[in-house]
């Protein structure tokens, strides 16, 4: 029996080809499956691995703190089949205290990939800002078993910036529009006009005049939240934002954790049993 | 729904939020007058340039100013920061053109295919510069791009109100 009849392929032996395919496709997936598998048993980072990201998820931070759910496919446009690569650089004489508290709700909801690199540029670089993402995973870990990469790489940059999706987007320079990026991955903005121009407004506040302003700035804004926090929980309402996140943050950065009015101390306090703000602590010891 | 009311501050103008507020204007009921201070009035107010455009930019959905999506909203935020941070008044206005030029070599707006608050924004202080006129020839792209925008309603009626008071 012939396969060819008239030089045209029969289309049984089409849809077997067809088939064929499909089950190659599948043992390729489950042989990386397995080897993804394999390597958290046998190397010996996979104990610590394990260890991190329990802890994690039995901080309290709840996914019923920050509401609404999101969808990377929805937000990013459909996944090319690369994987989707956050690269932020970040001057080591400013850590960048947002984006690690961002990146740890992050790894809370996505399987993120994250890594630490040292830029040529800067030497000398602390040990805790080479962990500051958690361990490091094993080089060969299978790249598609991870819905986004966080790469994080120390250089003497003047000012940081995250560069993603380079064939659509600029780089974009300055903390603050890296987080409200970020945070858009874990949270929709609130769809009223007025409070998501609210949190915008304290995100500016927090990195402008808070971190970099002088003293008398600094004490004007400090009044300006005491006085916010005695009228809601949180700074946009009663809703945790990134106006808390990036507030809290320039607060500790600025070292007026101690001199804080009452209303600053319990919300910093609230902030903190919320879990994710320990490793942005952390770096500042 | 309810007028919202923008008072501007005539010694030191916001144009860029003046841009937005013109831009609006037909889709929302919004005045605007001159007073001793800059401020939006809402629930609270805002009185900074970005929050101001930021609002307005949300009031209106419908005219795309803050990007037609998550990312282009991330680029509009970089450069409503980079005209606050790097073009009003700072020193360093050559490098910080400089980017501006490689990122304008290859658009017509600043981010995605229509107008933003980016444009609007970043037009507004370099019209507001001292510098930039002298500047703007070493300058093509974001040459092309500042007469392209100048060229057009509100552009033309805010820049000659506002920048011939201004000195």
């Amino acid at each position: 029996m012939s396969m060819y009849q008239n030089g045209e392929v029969d289309p049984a032996v089409k849809a077997l080809e067809a088939r064929q395919d499909e089950i190659m496709r599948k043992l390729y997936e489950l042989k990386a499956a397995v080897e993804g598998l394999a390597k958290t048993v046998t190397t010996p980072d996979a104990d610590l691995d394990l260890t991190v990201s329990s802890s994690l998820s039995s901080q309290s931070f709840s996914s019923t703190t920050l509401k609404g759910t999101t969808d990377l496919d929805t937000l990013l446009g459909k996944d090319q089949g690369a994987l989707r690569d956050i690269v932020v650089n970040a001057n080591p004489a400013q850590p960048p205290l947002t984006l690690l508290v961002l990146h740890s709700l992050l790894s809370q909801r996505y399987r993120v990939l994250s890594t630490v690199h040292v830029h040529s540029s800067v030497s000398n670089v602390p040990p805790q800002l080479l962990s500051c993402l958690g361990p490091r995973h094993a080089d060969s870990y299978a790249r598609h078993m991870f819905q986004l990469g966080f790469t994080l790489i120390w250089k003497d940059v003047p000012k940081l910036e995250m560069k993603f999706s380079i064939q659509n987007m600029c780089p974009i320079k300055g903390e603050a529009s890296v987080a409200r990026f970020l945070f858009k991955l874990l949270a929709p903005y609130p769809s009223d006009p007025a409070l998501a121009t609210l949190v915008d407004s304290w995100v500016d506040t927090a990195f402008f005049q808070l971190a970099e302003g002088s003293a008398k700035e600094r004490a004007t804004v400090l009044r300006a939240l005491n006085s916010a926090l005695g009228r809601n929980p949180w700074l946009a309402g009663p809703e945790f934002s990134l106006a808390d996140i990036a507030c809290y943050c320039c607060v500790l950065q600025s070292g007026s954790m101690s001199s804080a009015p009452t209303n600053v101390q319990r919300w910093l306090k609230s902030c903190e049993n919320l879990g994710h703000f320990g490793p942005a602590k952390l770096l500042l010891q | 729904s309810m007028a919202l009311n923008l008072t501007i501050n005539t010694s030191n103008v916001p144009l860029g939020a003046l841009l937005a507020a013109e831009h609006v204007k037909g889709s929302v009921q919004l005045s605007v007058e001159e007073g001793k201070d800059t401020r939006l009035q809402v629930s609270e107010y805002f009185n900074d340039a970005n929050s101001i455009s930021r609002y307005l930019a949300r009031v209106a959905p419908a005219l795309g100013l803050y990007g037609a999506n998550m990312m282009e909203q991330t680029e509009v935020d970089h450069w409503l920061e980079f005209s606050a941070r790097r073009l009003c008044g700072q020193p360093g206005l050559t490098e910080a053109l400089g980017e501006l030029d490689l990122a304008l070599s290859l658009r017509t707006f600043l981010v995605g295919h229509a107008l933003t608050l980016a444009d609007l924004s970043v037009w507004a202080a370099l019209k507001g510069h001292e510098e930039w006129p002298s500047q703007g020839k070493s300058f093509s792209h974001v040459n092309r791009w500042f007469s392209f925008l100048s060229s057009q309603v509100p552009f033309t009626s805010v820049g000659n109100k506002y920048t011939s008071k201004k000195s």
